[in-house]
């Protein structure tokens, strides 16, 4: 409409095609928002496996499983291309800085050297090299299980945690099993390390890595105690030797050798938890689509509505084109432009939406959705795929439109 | 691009029934047999209701026969497909409404060009004819106004000059005057006068005004679905 002076009922029209633009971009916003940070967080997980210094993990199922960590460590090191091989022991505890409130932290018990020669490229500039534990080995402590010999009490504070509570090299910071001080030990901080980008949140982030023998004391995981899972981790993270770890025949050889020592523990390749954190991504990205289906279902049935009341208020002028000899072709291409037109405006500000959403949880959302944010991934082939869809499926909708256009009787319009 | 030129329209037993069947049936021509040779001048008369407006529709292949024959130079074209009726409609028909029915979102100019857009005109050759169209009508210098900035009587003169867009052979006007004033009555019967002189077009007027069907060389007087009267005068 141009012209100086605009007729009510083209205001009304211009009020319902802002309306149907709105639900089309409410359509296309929705999975742009969903699949691009489902998608980042994906990739993100997927870079962290492909950056793993190690590509073999033995893992056993139940908490803590995995029994005579040192030992098996030590056989899993005697395989042929193995590296290294590093138990670790996750767990959180709480600790009670000096002067400051207790709060619980997750603790990660290792073996130093071997946890270092396990660490990706990304990971190991995170970390002092060598790791200050004192004991590199875990061995005077550990003294063959006996957990006889002297302990170091060092610990490694990670950077988020020590700005938190203002916790320095040198401090002590006392560390028990429980929220109960009087349970507690002294420990010397040693060293502190970066975090990683993770989607677990800042306080995910609350972490510190000491000698895999002092946690599993602290915890009770030692033997001679009469725990049920002595000297115990979670995994013990499996690093090849050299080129074997682009090489799936002889990464799958070193897999099943490693298999053969533990045949009770599960020996997975990451490669292949690659490939199932990949297939469950792909059943998760399928449930996002389904779920933004629904929202554009609605969009869509909005806009054949829309188009619908238009021809219903253009009756007359369908009637008067028709009359001067526009062929039924044209008066539904007219439709079905109107519907295009609405609904790539409505696109593209889905588009634009959805990315400012994205945008603005990653600069001002808190947690897990801020991280997840700030992850995202925008494809866009995946991006112009949906655009695509959203685009012929509105031109499904304006034909069933365009259908009651074609209906109109010419004279009747006209009377 | 020139329309097609003016047809012998001939109607046999033209019957046009709504609802056919029905209770509420209605029988709106019941029998016409009419021929319109090319360059003829036509009034049509009569009371409201009684199959006028219907007649026009089925010459201008807005509508077709219940039963009968409407032919183009022999050449039936009233069981014709939409999409046939509508191609003919578009080369061979200029309609003029009593309400002008202008299409209130294009200018003038625009209106006028619609049915030469139709026909895939170039749009340089549209923009001269219906700026040539506007100066036959009088209005050169309202080609850029919309139809809600114009009088009655310029959105008629806009009408009439779309309905000229093709050059049609066959004008047909359903009280093209009904809403005017006398002197743009006389104003646009003038020019259709002038119009159907000029090319041999055929013109059929339906009216209730004695003064405009005064004008017509041949009139026709309808009730009740038939022809009562169809009288040329010498």
């Amino acid at each position: 409409m141009r012209g100086p002076f605009r007729p009510r009922p083209l205001r009304h029209a211009r009020l319902q095609a802002v309306l149907a633009i709105a639900a089309m971009a409410a359509a296309v916003s929705l999975p742009v928002v969903l699949v691009s940070v489902g998608g980042g967080v994906e990739d993100h997980e997927l870079t962290a496996i492909e950056n793993s210094g190690y590509q073999i993990v033995v893992s056993a199922g139940g908490e803590h499983g995995i029994e005579h960590s040192h030992a098996l460590a030590a056989t899993i090191d005697r395989v042929t291309g193995v590296a290294e091989a590093s138990p670790v022991l996750s767990i959180a505890i709480d600790a009670f800085p000096s002067g400051g409130s207790a709060s619980p932290v997750l603790a990660e018990g290792v073996i130093p050297d071997a946890f270092s020669a396990t660490l990706g490229p990304t990971e190991s500039d995170l970390f002092p090299n060598p790791l200050p534990l004192g004991d590199p080995s875990d061995t005077v402590h550990f003294a063959n299980g006996s957990y006889a010999g002297p302990a170091t009490d060092d610990v490694l504070v990670s950077s988020p945690y020590a700005a938190s509570a203002h916790l320095t090299v040198g401090a002590t910071l006392d560390l028990g099993p429980t929220a109960s001080q009087s349970q507690a030990s002294p420990y010397t901080i040693t060293g502190i390390f970066g975090v990683p980008k993770t989607i677990l949140g800042p306080v995910g982030a609350f972490a510190l890595v000491l000698p895999l023998s002092d946690l599993q004391v602290m915890c009770g995981y030692a033997s001679g105690n009469g725990t049920v899972v002595p000297d115990a981790s979670d995994t013990i993270q499996v690093a090849v030797s050299g080129a074997i770890s682009v090489d799936p025949a002889k990464l799958s050889a070193v897999e099943s050798a490693i298999q053969s020592q533990v045949p009770y523990y599960q020996v997975t390749s990451l490669t292949q938890e690659a490939a199932q954190l990949e297939a469950a991504d792909s059943v998760l990205t399928g449930f996002y689509l389904a779920l933004s289906s629904v929202g554009l279902v609605v969009g869509l049935l909005f806009l054949a509505l829309v188009l619908l009341r238009r021809i219903e208020a253009d009756r007359r002028s369908i009637g008067i084109r028709r009359a001067l000899g526009l062929s039924r072709g044209s008066i539904a291409m007219s439709v079905v432009v109107d519907g295009l037109v609405l609904a790539a405006a409505g696109a593209v500000a889905g588009l634009l939406g959805g990315y400012a959403v994205v945008a603005a949880l990653a600069a001002d959302a808190t947690g897990t959705v801020q991280e997840a944010a700030s992850l995202a991934v925008f494809d866009p082939r995946l991006l112009g795929g949906i655009v695509a869809a959203v685009l012929v499926l509105s031109i499904v909708a304006s034909l069933v439109a365009a259908r009651s256009a074609l209906r109109i009787e010419v004279a009747e319009a006209l009377r | 691009m020139n329309g097609l030129r003016p047809p012998r329209i001939e109607l046999r037993s033209v019957v046009r029934t709504y609802a056919a069947g029905g209770a509420d049936e209605v029988r709106a021509l019941q029998g016409i047999d009419l021929t319109f040779a090319p360059g003829e001048f036509v009034s049509v008369e009569g009371p409201s209701g009684c199959g006028k407006t219907t007649l026009l529709n089925l010459l201008g292949l807005l509508d077709a026969p219940t039963s009968g024959e409407l032919t183009w130079d022999g050449r039936p074209v009233g069981d014709r497909p939409e999409r046939v009726r509508a191609r003919l409609r578009l080369e061979g028909v200029g309609f003029i409404f009593q309400r002008f029915y202008l299409l209130p979102t294009l200018t003038a100019a625009e209106n006028v060009e619609l049915p030469m857009r139709a026909r895939r005109l170039p749009r340089a050759d549209r923009r001269a004819r219906a700026d040539a169209l506007l100066a036959e009508v009088g209005l050169a210098g309202r080609a850029r106004a919309y139809p809600h900035q114009l009088s009655g009587g310029e959105e008629q003169r806009v009408a009439v000059a779309r309905a000229l867009g093709n050059r049609p052979g066959l004008l047909l006007a359903d009280e093209p005057t009904g809403e005017l004033d006398t002197a743009n009555s006389r104003a646009i019967l003038d020019l259709l006068e002038r119009v159907r002189a000029a090319r041999d077009a055929t013109l059929l007027v339906v009216t209730h005004n004695p003064e405009v069907a005064a004008r017509a060389g041949r009139h026709l007087e309808m009730r009740d679905g038939r022809v009562v009267r169809d009288v040329a005068e010498a």
